[in-house]
């Protein structure tokens, strides 16, 4: 299975893929060139997630030194080297989150999830998978759409997403669950005929 | 009827997983289940390429300087696993905790003999083919008391450093000792975080490589246990020591 990149993007994904291969042959200026292009990517990510300052520094620092620490696990015929930076971010929160945060939504976060913002970007300036899942989500209503969202960028439980939004979590679950399978079916269809 | 939501919902949680939307435990089980099989493993990269495209959405943001500081503090104590290429020649004299022990002991007079055992010894036998020149340096890290804190021996052939504690003075509970290399005349760069039980291993970059050097110095301050935030020494200096070798 090989990562599909778009013409416009592959140029930076083939150099990111490159930079890491030699991360893990222990080069530190590569290091510092990966930490350079993608580190604002990865703190916006934190940020998102944590909501608090020092706490996302903390979980950047922690994915940078697991970047190091296992750049050699990173397989370029099987992921692209950002899809692989952000998960190691995201694992990086969600796991500070089930630590720190298991009961309750904070304000801060609760906050974030009423807007699930971020808003979609103008879809001219995204990649061709975003704009891909934006058709698929399309197809969704509009409180599945936005439990989906609510869901990716709070990295919320189900228990604590149905805690807020005030419904039973079952009707969480159904509505988190129908959305993925409807989506599963159109991405797969638009993998096969783009 | 509706979608078959109860015919299959174990599907499901491979995209759960990359959602993010599992409590810790069911977080696990989907980690374990990854270790141990492919196609759990290929399913999560699927749900991954699929769900990651929606991270496009969220605005950069840069970090403040520290963070790189930090990391780069971590990052000097990187204890790196043996990569598969060089298992062989990681398991031979430069891991062999035994010899660092002893070179611990009396430090300063073993570290001198050392180096002339390292520097010279393989020049005395030149008959060797093409046996690349080994250059090694050696400092002896002194501490305010007199008392040799570590010893830092740098096998520049190979880039890496070894540092391994003497008589290290005991730090209060919060603070680490941080490794630096002061080049003749220039700020300090910072090398990594050291330890005071047992040896460090440091790969030594680029930056550091072409600093090492007779005119140069090793010191070690006091910092939070991960690392100065500002990148320069933030605590006072507890020891010092010159660089000898060639």
């Amino acid at each position: 299975m090989i990562a599909r990149m778009t013409p416009e993007s592959s140029d930076r994904a083939l150099a990111l893929a490159r930079e890491l291969q030699a991360v893990a042959d222990g080069d530190r200026s590569a290091f510092a060139t990966l930490y350079k292009r993608t580190s604002n990517k990865l703190f916006g990510v934190c940020m998102q997630m944590l909501g608090d300052r020092g706490e996302a520094e903390d979980a950047l620092q922690e994915v940078y030194v697991s970047v190091w620490r296992s750049a050699d696990t990173f397989d370029a015929t099987r992921a692209a080297a950002m899809t692989w930076l952000i998960t190691l971010a995201r694992n990086q929160c969600i796991d500070r989150l089930r630590r720190h945060r298991e009961v309750p939504l904070e304000d801060a976060t609760a906050t974030r999830l009423v807007d699930p913002d971020p808003e979609p970007p103008a879809l001219t300036e995204t990649s061709e998978e975003r704009r891909r899942l934006e058709r698929c989500l399309g197809v969704l209503a509009d409180q599945q759409k936005d439990a989906v969202r609510a869901a990716f960028f709070s990295g919320a439980t189900y228990n604590q997403l149905a805690d807020h939004v005030g419904v039973p979590l079952a009707t969480m679950k159904s509505w988190i669950r129908r959305s993925l399978i409807r989506l599963r079916a159109c991405l797969e269809r638009s993998e096969t005929n783009p | 009827m509706n979608t078959p939501l109860d015919h299959e919902p174990e599907d499901l949680r491979y995209a759960e997983y990359v959602l993010g939307v599992l409590d810790a435990d069911a977080r696990a089980a989907v980690e374990r289940e990854m270790a141990a099989d492919p196609h759990a493993a290929d399913e999560v990269m699927r749900w991954q390429r699929y769900l990651l495209p929606l991270a496009e959405d969220i605005t950069d943001s840069a970090p403040p300087d520290r963070v790189w500081s930090r990391i780069q503090g971590r990052i000097g104590q990187t204890q790196s696993l043996p990569r598969t290429t060089d298992i062989r020649e990681r398991r031979g004299w430069w891991s062999n905790l035994f010899v660092w022990r002893s070179f611990a002991f009396g430090a300063t007079a073993v570290a001198a003999a050392c180096i002339i055992a390292l520097v010279l010894f393989p020049r005395a036998r030149v008959a060797q083919p093409a046996a690349p020149a080994i250059a090694y340096m050696a400092s002896a890290i002194t501490q305010t008391d007199g008392q040799v804190g570590w010893t830092a021996t740098m096998d520049i052939t190979h880039a890496r450093m070894i540092v391994v504690p003497a008589k290290p003075q005991t730090l209060p509970t919060g603070r680490a000792p941080e490794l630096w290399l002061i080049p003749a005349g220039q700020k300090p760069i910072a090398v990594g975080m050291i330890d005071s039980g047992a040896p460090t291993n440091i790969k030594l970059d680029k930056a550091l490589l072409t600093r090492i050097g007779p005119d140069a110095a090793l010191a070690v301050s006091v910092e939070p246990p991960s690392g100065s935030p500002t990148g320069q020494p933030t605590g006072p200096v507890i020891g010092k020591g010159s660089i000898t070798g060639t």
